[in-house]
């Protein structure tokens, strides 16, 4: 039986980055995931910062980045809106001239899922695409992995099984572990990529319970002139389905002119939780990162960052457990957790509550202000969540 | 011999976009979906909730109740 240091389940942001620094710094890993193309089908409308992507060692390239983003604009439910412009808030760091930089990207997700596996590869990772994990059972302290491998079932061995296998992760409820996300803390999302609508550079945010109950809609250039719109609703919170309400944002908002010669170029979904992050993210020979530990941004919904960072988090961290020897039991590897906190975790915390106040209030116009006004400060430069 | 209601869902294929959600917020401790990752379509659910149905983003998923015998 082939034996690894670490089996990472899931080539996504998380799983690929985890993969790419572990193998960086020695370790013999097997990447699984159980597509034939990664990414896809798209459920991510794939806004990413450029520090998320410099502080994760991820080089920018043409092959994934669809538009570049220089800013923001939040709106109300009735049209108003801020503009958070950094192209004008810090000219002489943001923009499209020599010498200045991007503050982010809309990335194309199944180019860009490719392009991070690419790097877990020549880091020396081995990845097995069309390979689902089925299930593991513990041995003499080590996990045996078993994988249907195209027709084939196979079994390896490994000390530490990393489930990045995302939001419909199986690899925690193996274990036992609590992942269940509540009804009213997973954001049921949906989104057309059309043509004929105008964007310049900004990622376009409109809040509001009659747009996006629970969630926020969205406007984000997708490159090449076209342009994502979508929205995700908390369904606790509203008695139609996504579809609906972004029929009715595009029908009925004080966008529908600029909506009106829109054509819809693909349907895409996803679900987002806007829940804590996992209380427990760790259990004998298994850790937990990206969408599957819940590393994903209550305020904004966004996963890409977190699930970077989760993974270099992780592949540094089991480099140098495994080359410890200790034995890879639950309370050994939950030093990866004690990590992940101090870097992130804390304020994922503290972003939940935040989240958590605003849609606690009854009363919708106070509601609406509220998610208005922390989007608004959330995006600015002052704000003390940048880096999340 | 003790019967309990249970039900079995459907999917509308067509509508289906493939986006896991119902996955995603199912109960079920054990492995529940479709070789297309949705969930189960031919296993009685003896849960029942149908947040995956309230929650699917185009209403893809519909049930009949059924008697289940244990």
């Amino acid at each position: 039986m082939e034996q690894y240091d670490i089996v990472v389940i899931g080539s996504g942001p998380a799983g690929a980055t985890t993969a790419r620094f572990a193998s960086a710094q020695g370790l013999k890993v097997l990447m699984l995931d159980k597509h034939q193309e990664l990414g896809a089908p798209v459920q991510c409308s794939g806004a990413v910062s450029s520090h998320a992507l410099e502080d994760n060692e991820v080089p920018i390239s043409d092959e994934f980045v669809e538009e570049v983003i220089y800013g923001f604009q939040i709106y109300n439910e009735d049209g108003d809106s801020s503009r958070i412009d950094y192209r004008e808030l810090k000219p002489d760091l943001y923009g499209a001239g020599p010498g200045k930089k991007a503050l982010g990207y809309v990335v194309f997700r199944r180019r860009f899922d490719r392009y991070l596996m690419t790097l877990a590869e020549k880091a020396g990772s081995s990845i097995m695409l069309k390979a689902e994990a089925i299930g593991f059972e513990k041995q003499n302290g080590d996990a045996i992995v078993h994988i249907k491998y195209f027709n084939e079932d196979i079994h390896v061995r490994t000390k530490v099984i990393v489930g990045a296998d995302g939001l419909q992760s199986q690899v925690g409820k193996w274990a036992g572990m609590k992942t269940h996300i509540n009804f009213n803390e997973l954001a049921s999302c949906l989104q057309f990529v059309v043509d004929g609508i105008a964007a310049d550079g900004l990622l376009e945010i409109i809040t509001g319970h009659e747009w996006a109950p629970g969630g926020y809609a969205w406007v984000f250039p997708k490159g090449h002139g076209y342009a994502e719109i979508g929205l995700g609703v908390i369904c606790s919170m509203t008695p139609h389905n996504a579809q609906w309400h972004l029929d009715h944002f595009i029908k009925n908002s004080f966008f529908k002119e600029r909506f009106r010669n829109a054509r819809i170029l693909e349907v895409q979904g996803g679900g987002v939780p806007l829940s804590h992050p996992l209380k427990t993210q760790y259990a004998d020979n298994l850790i937990l990162v990206g969408d599957a530990a819940r590393h994903v941004n209550p305020i904004t919904g966004g996963g890409i960052h977190t699930a970077l960072n989760a993974g270099k988090i992780a592949g540094n961290y089991l480099a140098e457990f495994i080359q410890s020897g200790k034995p890879a039991t639950a309370e050994n590897l939950s030093v990866q957790q004690d990590r992940w906190m101090a870097a992130m975790g804390k304020k994922m915390w503290e972003l939940y509550e935040i989240k958590s106040g605003i849609f606690k209030t009854a009363n919708i116009p106070s509601r609406n202000a509220a998610l208005y006004k922390t989007m608004t400060e959330y995006f600015s430069p002052g704000s003390p969540f940048k880096k999340i | 011999m003790v019967k309990s209601e249970g039900a079995i869902f459907s999917i509308s294929w067509n509508a289906c976009i493939r986006c896991g959600v119902c996955v995603a917020i199912c109960p079920q401790d054990q492995l529940f979906t479709s070789p297309f990752d949705t969930i189960a379509v031919q296993t009685v659910c003896d849960i029942a909730c149908m947040i995956c149905e309230a929650i699917c983003p185009v209403s893809a998923i519909t049930h009949v109740m059924v008697e289940k015998s244990e």
